[in-house]
């Protein structure tokens, strides 16, 4: 039999469920101090001095590092996370300035929660307490809060090296949308404001490094060991062979990058001679960690009388926060994902990257797609209002069929590459999604009372998934008859181990029990990409096929070697390999591996062992999508919405192991639910932030999120060995339109037209009260 | 100064002297090296830290260690026993209730509670009893139906 495809239980499981999972705070090293990072508590202005004296001398205390002891390398992370090729900055009229995010601040803050000094001590608890008697001297100045303000003449900088606060910026233009604008008979247009949210996994973050025999250890809440390793070893001074990152087991992540704890925690450490841990509070982690979406997008769709659309126009304004590593990365995430699975030849959008004095901005879980399909499907549904038609026929009519697939979009996506839809029926989709949902009679459903109103909203999305620029995996024959896999992409609640020990097992004829999948440490194989991008699925999954299938070829030689068999005639079954109708003449793996071992009798002594390391380069990304109806119930004197049902209908390709991906697609759904209706990270008009307790900032809960129904309607790519399209974003990406329409259709008799991200219910009834009037 | 504690800990007596400002958390993870009880807030609202006390669920980050003297703490890794494995474990797993598994110890206090209070296996209530641990992987769906199993309830 074959596992790729089928629920397999999950092996991760047994110790996730008896507490004996190894998460970073679980770490214990012989002589561990920890480390607390004072923070600045101005948004903006000059750091004079800080004053660590009387921290210092409290019992218990062990150093204060402030930028002044800064190596000059290890300064400022100024990487930047992608790479433009000249192609594409030409073809969208890219400009995007470099990126430096101070480690420690030195002269100046430019946020609240900006590292200003790391503080180590023999505990946690003394550490936080020298934390208070850290005084800094800071003038402060003016905040930038507001991302229209920032681009006004006379604003304050945010960097003095970033004119008018413009970090970046593109201009995407596909056919002629001014003039399908002009010649299309209605438009209907809005500005979308989507707030600024919080990856906020249930672990905060942390960093650990230990520095012995000149070899650092660092221990990482990180998505990316590979590209950590390499951020640090120029910033340390150290070649890459000395720095090996562990990511441990991670309590979620959704999102992330470099982030200056990564630096200071080991530079304390080499420093200090001794461990050293920081753990990450909530409050800091709200504040500091994976914030995103926060974008203003003016968006405009033209279209006939008859429904055809015509025009999609806007103009985004991302506001980056403080620095901006990713670049144009998020902006142009909505750009390349506006037109979702509709049909419409003429586009245009043109991307801003605003800087202003808040926490920089990161991709997280959707990263730019919800945005896209709030837009595009709010749009849709004005549309559909505006010509007195069924909003689900308005898409029908509006959809790429399914004949056009491959379907060139007319514009590059950010790798550099053409962007082209490579499979998918969308048609088929919706139809599906309508039918499975009862669309036609989820209307006539009874509200509870008369102040209840019920409403029924759809929505759709594509999601570019599996990102390169490679991923890499190692698989050996291990003596003991069992497969290794090493690869280097990790996760953090993902499902590696099980889900890639189903695609290796299916090249050996063997049970997935008998893979060991080892993740999430640079020391394994030399090269790794991490998992971010709904990538892991795709690149993953294909670079351990391709390896496995490499070393079965050198199973087969050295069987067909040993047995004098053809290798055409070899069967591989349990384990073992033997003639084909001769199963007692054959070889176990573990017998195979030791004759393969290195030495004067190796039977491969020009390449011993039985492994192979391979990469996969994938040639772009390859697009999902899905979508999803909504039922909501909405109460008209509170505002207070419920969602009652979710049916999410995707199309993620080849589906390794469904019970994976359906979870994936429920936290999705969670994620998207949480971004429409509770979670808004807010800072005043002077930069300081309002939410930093899960009391201020809203994750959904167990009564927020209804039951979920997930369909597969699956069309495997050509773009990787096994056909895989990413599952881990494209429910997010989905749910926030699907529920702001259904929002909507409920209020129709007032009006209401939902164009924030969230929406409060007292927004909502401030709405439902103008609709009354 | 320290304070002498003796409490019972997955039904092990403990003697054991600690700072008094010491949380239970704190307490369970340093000092008797149970790390299976995880800290996601330190402010008592995510949940994650959620242990028995006396049969109860409480936020082991909220309480002090001190308040636990003479009392009966269970952690998660006081669950399975000779004979296998809790059924809330088995029934999390086979339902793919957990992903990374952050949340999990204290979702499994909360669903223990239940249990033994005999709860009934009615969507709406088990929604609202377990609206105190947050998870941000699962979406709730299958933590749902494996609590509703559990309670006896449909599969």
């Amino acid at each position: 039999m074959t596992y790729v495809g089928i629920p397999v239980p999950r092996t991760e499981d047994a110790r996730l469920i008896s507490g004996q999972g190894h998460y970073l705070a679980d770490l214990a090293i012989p002589g561990m101090l920890e480390a607390v990072v004072v923070r600045s508590q101005d948004a903006a202005g000059e750091l004079r001095s800080l004053d660590a004296d009387e921290a210092l001398s409290l019992p218990g205390v062990r150093m204060v590092m402030t930028a002044a002891d800064l190596p000059e390398s290890a300064r400022a992370i100024t990487r930047s996370f992608y790479v433009l090729t000249p192609q594409f900055v030409e073809r969208h009229a890219v400009e995007v300035g470099g990126s430096s995010e101070p480690v420690l601040a030195a002269g100046r803050v430019c946020r609240v929660g900006e590292p200003t000094a790391l503080i180590v001590a023999t505990d946690r608890y003394v550490a936080e307490d020298a934390r208070r008697l850290v005084l800094a001297d800071v003038d402060p100045s003016p905040a930038v809060v507001d991302p229209e303000a920032a681009l006004s003449p006379g604003s304050p900088l945010v960097d003095p090296a970033v004119p008018g606060n413009l970090h970046g910026r593109f201009d995407v233009v596909v056919g002629d949308p001014d003039r399908a604008r002009e010649n299309a008979e209605h438009r209907v247009s809005a500005r979308f404001r989507i707030a600024r949210s919080v990856g906020s996994p249930l672990e905060n973050r942390g960093v650990a490094a230990k520095w012995v025999d000149d070899t650092l250890t660092v221990w990482s809440t990180t998505q990316i060991p590979h590209v950590l390793r390499s951020y640090l070893a120029p910033m340390l001074g150290l070649e890459e062979e000395r720095i090996r990152v562990i990511a441990p087991d991670m309590g979620g992540s959704f999102g992330g990058g470099v982030y200056p704890e990564e630096v200071l925690v080991p530079l304390a450490a080499m420093r200090l001679g001794r461990p050293v841990r920081w753990l990450e509070e909530r409050g800091e982690d709200l504040m500091n960690s994976r914030h995103s979406r926060d974008q203003l997008i003016d968006a405009e769709l033209a279209f006939d009388g008859n429904g055809s659309f015509r025009s999609l126009s806007m103009r985004i304004l991302q506001d980056c926060g403080a620095v901006n590593p990713f670049g144009i990365t998020l902006p142009f995430n909505v750009a390349s994902h506006a037109r979702s699975v509709y049909r419409i030849d003429h586009f245009r959008a043109e991307g801003l990257c605003v800087l202003t004095n808040k926490t920089r901005n990161t991709p997280v879980r959707g990263a730019g797609r919800p945005e896209a399909a709030f837009v595009v499907d709010r749009l849709v549904d004005m549309a559909a209002h505006r010509l007195g038609m069924d909003p689900a026929d308005l898409r029908l009519k509006n959809l790429i069929p399914a004949d056009e697939m491959p379907k060139d979009m007319g514009m590059m996506y950010r790798d550099g590459n053409q962007l082209v839809y490579d499979s998918g029926d969308f048609p088929d989709q919706v139809r599906t999604a309508l039918e499975a949902s009862g669309y036609q009679t989820l209307r006539d459903r009874k509200p509870r009372s008369d102040r209840h109103r019920i409403g029924v909203g759809m929505s759709c999305h594509v999601e570019g998934t599996g990102l390169g620029p490679h991923e890499a995996a190692e698989v050996r024959v291990d003596t003991s008859g069992k497969i290794v896999v090493r690869c280097g992409s990790q996760p953090h609640g993902q499902s590696h181990a099980t889900v890639l020990a189903q695609v290796c097992a299916d090249v050996f004829g063997i049970r997935p029990d008998d893979v060991l999948v080892r993740t999430g440490d640079t020391a394994l194989l030399p090269f790794g990409g991490g998992t971010f991008g709904s990538r892991s699925g795709v690149t993953a999954s294909a670079v351990v096929r391709i390896a496995s299938e490499q070393t079965r070829r050198k199973l087969e030689e050295l069987a067909s070697d040993v047995l004098e068999i053809a290798v055409n005639d070899l069967v591989f079954e349990g384990g073992r390999v033997f003639p084909r109708g001769v199963p007692d003449a054959g070889l176990t793996f573990a017998e195979l591996a030791r004759l393969a071992a290195p030495g004067p009798a190796s039977r491969r002594p020009h390449d011993p062992g039985l492994a192979s390391l391979n990469t996969f380069v994938p040639p772009s990304v390859t697009f999902s999508s899905g979508t999803q109806v909504a039922v909501v119930e909405v109460d008209i004197d509170t505002g207070m919405v419920e969602v009652l049902d979710v049916v999410v209908v995707d199309d993620c390709g080849t589906i390794l192991n469904p019970m994976v991906v359906d979870g994936q697609q429920h936290g999705g759904v969670a994620h998207g639910l949480g971004n429409i209706l509770l979670e808004e990270f807010r800072y005043d008009d002077t930069g300081q932030p309002g939410s930093v307790t899960f009391m201020d900032y809203l994750l959904p809960t167990a009564t927020d999120v209804p039951s979920i129904t997930v369909i597969h309607r699956s069309h495997p790519t050509p773009l990787n060995p096994l056909g895989v399209k990413g599952a881990g974003e494209g429910a997010t990406a989905s749910a926030p339109a699907g529920i702001a329409n259904a929002i909507c259709d409920a209020l129709a008799e007032f009006g209401v037209e939902v164009t924030e991200m969230p929406i409060s219910p007292a927004r909502l009834l401030d709405l439902i009260d103008q609709g009354r009037r | 100064m320290k304070v002498d504690l003796e409490l019972t800990v997955n039904g092990e007596a403990v003697g054991i002297s600690a700072d008094p400002r010491t949380t239970l958390a704190d307490l369970l993870r340093d000092h008797l090296g149970l790390t299976g009880t995880h800290l996601g807030c330190e402010q008592g609202v995510c949940g994650s830290c959620t242990v028995l006390v006396d049969g109860h669920s409480a936020r082991s980050c909220l309480m002090l260690a001190a308040a636990a003297q003479g009392r009966e703490v269970t952690t998660i890794e006081g669950m399975a026993s000779e004979s296998g494995l809790h059924p809330v474990q088995e029934a999390f797993s086979r339902h793919h209730a957990l992903q990374c598994g952050f949340c999990t110890p204290g979702f499994f206090a909360t669903v223990l509670e239940m249990m033994s209070e005999g709860v009934l296996a009615d969507e709406a209530i088990v929604r609202e009893r377990l609206s105190g641990n947050l998870c941000r992987c699962t979406g709730y769906h299958n933590i749902v139906t494996a609590t509703l199993e559990l309670l006896g309830g449909r599969p």
